[in-house]
């Protein structure tokens, strides 16, 4: 039964999903109004704070807003710096991290309603025959490093000199007035407000156009790449930085021959980490890994990968699961043709 | 498809420039003039705007660490504010604050979350009771719901829900409320509603004791700034008060439920702008969308 409900990896995630995309877009609206205060307010995915429904919100407002109005004012008088500044910013950040050990950047790959937004918007790309942009090995490493300036930029510094009075008070939150996530959820509950423009300063109004230019062109961009935000996502490198803390590990063997020939996996991985193919033990666990399992599924030797918790395997890849799941999709997304089995007595086997 | 990247980015910023030059000019007007806040402040003292029963909840200071909330009791006269935290199992759950000259303090220390915060004033065969909510930002909130409903006086009026963290009332938009006395649910009740900007209206609760409020629109233009301050994330508010009255044996029962507000959601905001914002940058992604002849797997464009 459960088999023939969730014959695949790829399909338990994207059942959970879908599942967590309805948690944290309509969350409030289905468990009611104070659910949002009421479960992590620090989750390691963007859940947005802006969305009047949502069950929860992200850790990168909290930590925006204890750096503008603890954090960077406490700095200007100075005689205040106490332990009172820190302790919501260690409660929040704990908090967190409680969520977080547990799925490390599985936040990323199942849990973030952007992250899925952007699959299904890819998943509709293949339908349409679009192509696929990638990064090849060469190139990828130019678009890495503006995940950790955004978060240093726009989640940390800005904030801090906003509570100081160095920057104009407007530049308080400049990630969230730039991000792509509180305009797509806000709009999956019909709310137009977020999509409209700022125009009470100037700040506001260069970053809400910014941030509405960055979201139109990453729902078209998703059509044919695979996660484009992903790769310069703050809270990925934020995530970056717990995630040799937690458990939860993808775990590649030390050494595999036939890998350099192979590449499967890279061709698989939505965010063009090409060290899942070249590298491996824990090298082969990069900073942009989203947990999403891929490599794993389309690894066709057994066991070279691996996600496992405290060492326990919880999905290891299998020549036998990779036959299978090629002929479902494509390493790529692309989903292949229906299949009707007409082996007697064997039900039609569906793709998803 | 860099070169496309980087157009974009120039026509980005050209415009954002243009609206800039633009909106910079505005604020300026109102804001920046000294006598403008000092305007705002008399208002501020001004406290006739309403003859029912309220509670004004002030913050003073100017960062966290300073800041002290103080609640001052209007049009009506208590010697205590009894203060419901919403976890109900905490025995510091109800307390009462005793009101000394320019209100009382709330204790920043109580427990996290929804606070529903009353005075009474009880004055022969009149009841009097003015209530507020105030959210002591604390992690780890309890679901106030039950707070929100246990009974506390004769004559109520309870949110249904109250906006949450980081939300509050906004012109144009509905908010629910039940209307009750001695715990049971009060149909056909009017509930009278009044704001500091100076409108008035009255609703009606229906068979379950609901009534919908409807925010007014009643914000002027010229008030742009007036009230913002480093609390409210400098954005603009007023005052309402919900109040309602009941006779039963010979006993009055007047109770009021005050709480801030806000300008429309699309307040200083525009529309069409953000559309174009989007269009724009979905623009600047078609070039993706196109079928390469060779079809080989090749660069990939951002817009990082
Ligand atoms: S705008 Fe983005 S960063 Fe801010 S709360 Fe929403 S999801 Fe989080
Ligand atoms: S990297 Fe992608 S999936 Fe992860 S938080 Fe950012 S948008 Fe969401
Ligand atoms: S390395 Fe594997 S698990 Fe990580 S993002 Fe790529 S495919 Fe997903």
């Amino acid at each position: 039964m459960l088999k023939t409900l969730f014959p695949t990896l790829g399909r338990v995630r994207f059942t959970v999903q879908i599942l967590m995309l309805f948690l944290t877009v309509y969350g409030g609206a289905l468990l009611g109004s104070y659910t949002v205060d009421r479960i992590s307010q620090a989750l390691p995915a963007l859940s947005c704070a802006y969305d009047k429904t949502t069950g929860d919100h992200c850790i990168l407002i909290v930590n925006q807003h204890l750096l503008h109005h603890r954090v960077g004012e406490a700095l200007v008088n100075a005689q205040n710096f106490t332990l009172k500044v820190f302790i919501p910013v260690v409660m929040s950040v704990g908090i967190f991290f409680m969520f977080f050990f547990f799925l490390n950047k599985m936040f990323c790959g199942w849990v973030c309603p952007l992250g899925t937004v952007q699959e299904l918007l890819y998943r509709i790309g293949r339908r349409l025959g679009r192509p696929l942009n990638r990064f090849n090995p060469k190139n990828v490493g130019r678009v890495r490093p503006v995940k950790w300036l955004m978060l240093l930029v726009l989640v940390l510094a800005l904030p801090v000199m906003a509570g100081m009075g160095v920057v104009s008070n407007e530049l308080g939150d400049p990630f969230c007035q730039v991000c792509p996530s509180r305009i797509a959820t806000t709009l999956l509950t019909a709310d137009s407000e977020q999509i409209a423009v700022r125009t009470s300063t100037t700040v506001n109004f260069a970053l809400g156009a910014l941030g509405n230019a960055m979201f139109g062109f990453i729902i078209i961009a998703a059509l044919a790449a695979r996660q484009p935000f992903c790769r310069i996502c703050p809270l990925l490198s934020w995530n970056a930085l717990f995630q040799k803390l937690s458990p939860m590990r993808l775990v590649k063997k030390d050494a595999h021959e036939k890998c350099e020939k192979c590449g499967v996996c890279e061709k698989a991985c939505p965010m063009d980490i090409h060290e899942i193919g070249t590298q491996f033990g824990k090298k082969a666990f990069h900073e942009d890994c989203t947990l999403c399992g891929r490599c794993a599924e389309y690894c066709p030797d057994d066991d070279v990968i691996q996600i496992k918790f405290f060492g326990i395997r919880l999905f290891g890849s299998s020549r036998e699961y990779y036959k299978k799941r090629v002929k479902l999709e494509t390493p790529e997304g692309t989903q292949k043709k229906r299949v009707i089995s007409i082996h007697p007595g064997k039900p039609k086997t569906e793709n998803e | 498809m860099k070169n496309n990247g980087i157009l974009i980015v120039l026509v980005l910023l050209a415009v954002s420039t243009a609206q800039a030059a633009e909106t910079a000019t505005r604020p300026s007007a109102t804001m920046g003039e000294p006598g403008h806040d000092h305007a705002a402040m008399m208002r501020k003292a001004k406290t006739s705007w309403t003859l029912y029963p309220t509670l004004k909840v002030r913050m003073s200071g100017d960062s966290r660490a300073t800041q002290v909330i103080t609640l001052a009791p209007q049009n009506i006269v208590a010697d205590v504010i009894e203060d419901y935290s919403n976890d109900l199992n905490d025995e510091k759950a109800h307390s009462k604050l005793p009101v000394g000259m320019g209100g009382a303090k709330f204790d920043r220390s109580a427990k996290g979350g929804f606070h529903m915060l009353a005075a009474r004033e009880e004055n022969g065969a009149n009841v009097r009771v003015a209530s507020t909510v105030y959210y002591n930002g604390e992690r780890g909130a309890k679901n106030p719901t039950a707070m929100f409903m246990q009974q506390k006086h004769e004559l109520e009026i309870i949110p249904q829900p109250q906006p949450r963290e980081h939300s509050r009332y906004r012109a144009n938009e509905d908010w629910k409320f039940m209307v009750r006395l001695n715990g049971k649910p009060l149909s056909g009740q009017k509930v009278y509603l009044e704001t500091s900007n100076g409108s008035m209206s009255e609703f009606v609760s229906d068979a379950q004791g609901m009534f919908v409020m409807h925010v007014p629109d009643d914000f002027k233009a010229e008030e742009e700034g007036g009230q913002a301050s480093a609390h409210n994330h400098g954005r603009r508010g007023a005052d309402l008060v919900l109040a309602t009255e009941y006779v039963e044996q010979g006993k009055s029962y007047l109770t009021a439920l005050n709480s801030n507000y806000g300008p429309d959601a699309f307040d200083q905001r525009n529309l069409a702008k953000g559309a174009g914002f989007v269009l724009l940058g979905m623009l600047g992604a078609v070039p993706l969308l196109r079928k390469r002849k060779t079809e080989q797997k090749g660069e990939e464009s951002d817009n990082a």
